[in-house]
């Protein structure tokens, strides 16, 4: 690992096209702006390792999923528009994301 | 002459397959950890879940479920700048949740934060991640009443 030492307002270049800024530090916690290519996928760390850990998880599926599923789908056909747990009903205790300014 | 070409690939799961080429998603990047594999089709399975399957590793699925089925109050911010997806102005598109299949009686899960967005134009498709609150990577299959009205449906 590359590791540089910068101050505020300074800047480091990865490649031609992604640019990391420093731009300032509040307590313990350090602001970084991020210059690239409206394609690159920009994630904190944290997120990023729980999709990836989701994505395995949910790879590891046999297939013969439980019958849950084949319940849910039964349901599903004998209502005809039923729908999956709407998300605006479900109180949100999964997430333990901040939400950042 | 036929111009309907297909594709045949392994399934570990389900054995030799044969697809239309068309139904092909490329999907750009892969999936978050697997990389490499970028090609897959939609199987069918059990409405409204689908298999989402590698054409180019053997032992590489998911459960799928159509993103719609989560109501309006679902928004996936679609990334209009993302130039290799190419999504332009009249976006013809499908969202595509995988589902966390767990053994009992932990929760089956949908992962809501990171929805497969597919352009349905040019086929190809990125798993994008939306980082809110509201969003959940384990957003559990079944409420509470939807689990009562199939339990009472099963006792008549």
């Amino acid at each position: 690992m590359l590791v540089i030492t910068r101050k505020p307002g300074e800047s480091v270049y990865i490649g031609d096209d992604i640019k990391i800024s420093l731009q300032g530090i509040r307590g313990n916690q350090v602001r970084i702006g991020i210059d690239a290519p409206s394609d690159v996928r920009i994630y904190r760390e944290e997120i990023y390792l729980q999709i990836l850990e989701e994505n395995q998880s949910a790879a590891d599926v046999s297939s013969t999923p439980p019958s849950d599923l084949g319940d849910f789908a039964a349901a599903w056909k004998s209502s005809k528009k039923g729908k999956l747990q709407e998300l605006a009903k479900v109180k949100d205790d999964t997430s333990d994301d901040e939400e950042d300014s | 002459m036929s111009d309907e070409k297909t594709i045949k690939f392994q399934s570990s799961r389900f054995g030799e397959q044969e697809v239309s080429a068309v139904s092909v998603i490329t999907l750009i990047g892969g999936l978050i950890g697997f990389p490499d594999a970028k090609q897959y089709v939609l199987l069918d399975y059990n409405p409204p879940f689908s298999w989402l399957h590698s054409i180019t590793a053997a032992d590489l699925a998911f459960v799928v479920v159509n993103g719609a089925e989560f109501g309006e109050h679902y928004q996936v911010p679609l990334p209009k700048n993302d130039t290799e997806l190419d999504l332009g102005d009249n976006p013809d598109y499908a969202i595509v949740n995988i589902v966390s299949v767990r053994p009992q009686p932990s929760p089956t899960t949908v992962n809501l934060k990171a929805p497969i967005i597919v352009n349905l134009k040019n086929m190809k498709g990125r798993q994008i991640v939306i980082d809110s609150p509201h969003c959940p990577a384990r957003f559990p299959l079944w409420s509470d009443e939807s689990k009562k009205e199939s339990e009472e449906k099963e006792k008549k």
